[in-house]
């Protein structure tokens, strides 16, 4: 197992320790890492904390280097990093959106209750995994032409809407409204649109599921009422990204950004730290690309929300609309976004870097619907399967200190090959039907890897963020069935 | 001297792998990686690829190497075992490689390998005939 960090971590408060800057040469900023007394023994037993140091190296960094309290060690950016640059003179780095650019969460409401599903669950289950292509090198069920594709990347969710596959005030429920400003096709190589092209409507592998929950747990209802949601209500999680195309973009561009950075005699700790200057012309290819890469994973969410709604359909002989199948949000939380922000009294734009974490914006801002601008935004936290998922409000704290963003998940704290060794002989989807959870899954290795007890507690990560005071609870939900890739 | 060996990560997953030769430590990181996505006990040989990538050093070489093997098992679909590396500077590489397409019949897929990053990448002789390469893959 890795080494532990014996880094100098100073406890600001009870959900706050901040890594100064004077630990390493090279920071330019301090690091700050939201958790609990309890997590920090766990952050601190891999080189989590180092990679937080890390970012803080980055040319243009405004604010901290922050962490949130589902990090875990990741390659360049911790997982659950946040951090923020400015236009001039600061630098956008694909490390710091990750591979699976947008992977993101969707929830889509139901007005069924638990009573009402129950009856119907296996068979919602085995029709939602034989139509919802998952698993390793999943195709999607419909193929797009090339133009199609180009209108895809452009236009996301917008586009799959506009042919027939949603509901109008699906987009309005989207981060972006489903489709990402400065968004050029041509900065997307055609390697990365012939790995993607077939895989638009499929939800992949690894930790990408299909989640059919029930809100059991309401803490604050006049929020949930806003947000449509009540106890004992049936609703859908999907969690998937831009599969191979914003795989392969991240690939493409940190191969330019490693040759770009002596151009630019940029020097990064780690070499999967490599970045360029926003305003460069690799830096702004790299943030059209991503941005295509996002619209994909948009327009991606969106099919499979579609499916979803067409087997309810089918399942209780209802239209998807007088079943209450309206799109709650849909969020991202592997993204970089030009986004304003006020920094020591001033207002800056800025490029916002999440990876492993989830925007998090509060009442009053201009980016959300009507709906939701007097109450904040719904932040959609997905647990392990098996333990379910919080649906959270940002606060206006977290504008003022974390760039409006918050946690993302549970956050691992095992090695794939633990869990391995820990599951073995185990019927993993046997267990979790004794706790009242069904499972369809393409590959039991990966559910032999994503036990629960690979993942810290979601409401222990939750716990923090609520009392740190940069996002609060609205709902739990208890997971009735999962579509695991 | 085994191939390769799996190095443990919270997240992801790491892999070492040695070789007599720089040719042999590359060959066998691109074994490792494609023992970590299927069985390649299962793979025949018979289709062929001629790749080329070029590097700024051994360390770039070896992660685009690999991210363009990662592509044609997704984009061309095809299952690999046999790497012969028959050139390998310090900024090129020529191989030919071989294995079988994609048969989900055939073939268990255990995992998606989304992509080598450059995160603690080394490619070091650490003594004369012993090559060490290390990398590790975001899952």
């Amino acid at each position: 197992m890795a080494e532990a960090w014996k880094g100098p971590l100073q406890k600001v408060d009870d959900w706050r320790w901040l890594i100064p800057r004077s630990y390493k040469k090279g920071m330019l900023t301090d690091g700050m890492i939201y958790a609990s007394e309890k997590m920090i023994s766990a952050i601190r037993k891999d080189q989590a904390p180092e990679q937080v140091a890390n970012v803080a190296c980055l040319p243009g960094i405004v604010g901290r280097s922050l962490a949130m309290p589902d990090i875990h060690w990741g390659y360049g950016f911790p997982i659950g990093g946040v951090a923020a640059t400015q236009e001039k003179g600061g630098v956008i780095s694909p490390g710091g959106v990750g591979f699976d650019i947008n992977c993101g969460v969707r929830v889509i409401k139901t007005n069924l209750t638990e009573e009402e599903v129950r009856p119907h669950l296996e068979k919602l289950l085995s029709l939602l995994f034989t139509n919802i292509p998952s698993g390793v090198g999943s195709k999607g069920k419909l193929s797009f032409s090339i133009p199609e594709l180009e209108k895809v990347l452009e236009k996301g969710a917008r586009y799959i809407i506009s042919r027939g596959f949603g509901f109008k005030e699906d987009e309005e429920n989207i981060e972006e409204r489903g489709a990402m400003e400065g968004a050029d096709p041509e900065t997307v190589s055609s390697k990365a649109r012939e790995r993607g092209k077939g895989q638009l409507g499929s939800l992949g592998s690894g930790n990408h599921f299909l989640e059919l929950e029930v809100v059991e747990r309401v803490f604050r209802p006049d929020l949930a009422e806003v947000f449509g949601l009540f106890p004992g209500q049936v609703i859908i999680m999907v969690h998937t990204g831009s599969r191979g195309l914003g795989h392969q973009v991240c690939t493409d561009y940190l191969e330019e950004m490693q040759k770009a950075m002596n151009r630019y005699d940029i020097k990064v700790p780690d070499r999967q730290l490599a970045c360029a200057p926003c305003d460069s012309p690799e830096g702004r290819r790299y943030f059209s690309a991503m941005a295509c890469s996002a619209n994909f994973a948009w327009a991606n969410r969106q099919l499979i929300t579609h499916w979803v709604r067409e087997i309810f359909e089918q399942v209780f002989q209802k239209s998807a609309a007088s079943l209450g199948m309206f799109t709650l949000y849909d969020v991202a939380h592997n993204i970089a976004k030009w986004e304003e922000h006020e920094v020591e009294g001033q207002k800056m734009k800025l490029c916002v870097h999440r990876k492993g974490a989830t925007r998090a914006f509060s009442a009053g801002s201009p980016a959300l619907p009507p709906r939701y601008r007097e109450v904040g935004q719904p932040v959609l936290i997905p647990g392990d399967m098996g333990t379910g998922s919080y649906i959270l409000v940002g606060t206006e704290l977290a504008m003022q200190e974390t760039f409006g963003s918050t946690c993302h998940g549970a956050g691992r704290v095992m090695s794939r090959s633990e869990a391995d060794r820990r599951s073995r002989g185990r019927n993993i989807a046997n267990e979790l039907k004794e706790r009242g959870v069904l499972v369809q899954a393409e590959s039991k290795a990966t559910l032999r890897e994503e036990i629960p007890e690979a993942y810290k507690d979601v409401g222990e990560v939750v716990e923090v963020v609520e009392r740190a005071g940069i996002s609060k609870k609205v709902v739990y939900a208890r997971p009735l069935g999962v579509i695991k890739g | 001297m085994n191939k390769f060996e799996i190095l443990d990560h919270t997240a992801d997953v790491g892999l070492v792998a040695w070789g007599e030769t720089k040719e042999e430590v590359f060959a066998n990181a691109a074994l490792g990686m494609f023992s970590l996505i299927c069985n390649v006990e299962e793979v025949n040989g018979g289709f062929t690829i001629q790749v080329e990538v070029e590097g700024s050093d051994y360390e770039d070489l070896l992660v685009t190497w690999l991210n363009e093997l990662l592509y044609l098992f997704e984009a061309e679909e095809v299952l690999l075992k046999e790497f012969n590396i028959q050139e390998l500077g310090q900024y090129y590489l020529k191989a030919q490689v071989e294995g079988e397409p994609l048969d989900t019949q055939k073939h268990h897929v255990q995992r998606v390998v989304k992509a080598c990053t450059y995160y603690e990448v080394k490619v070091e002789e650490i003594r004369p005939q012993l090559w060490r390469a290390q990398v590790y893959f975001d899952i």
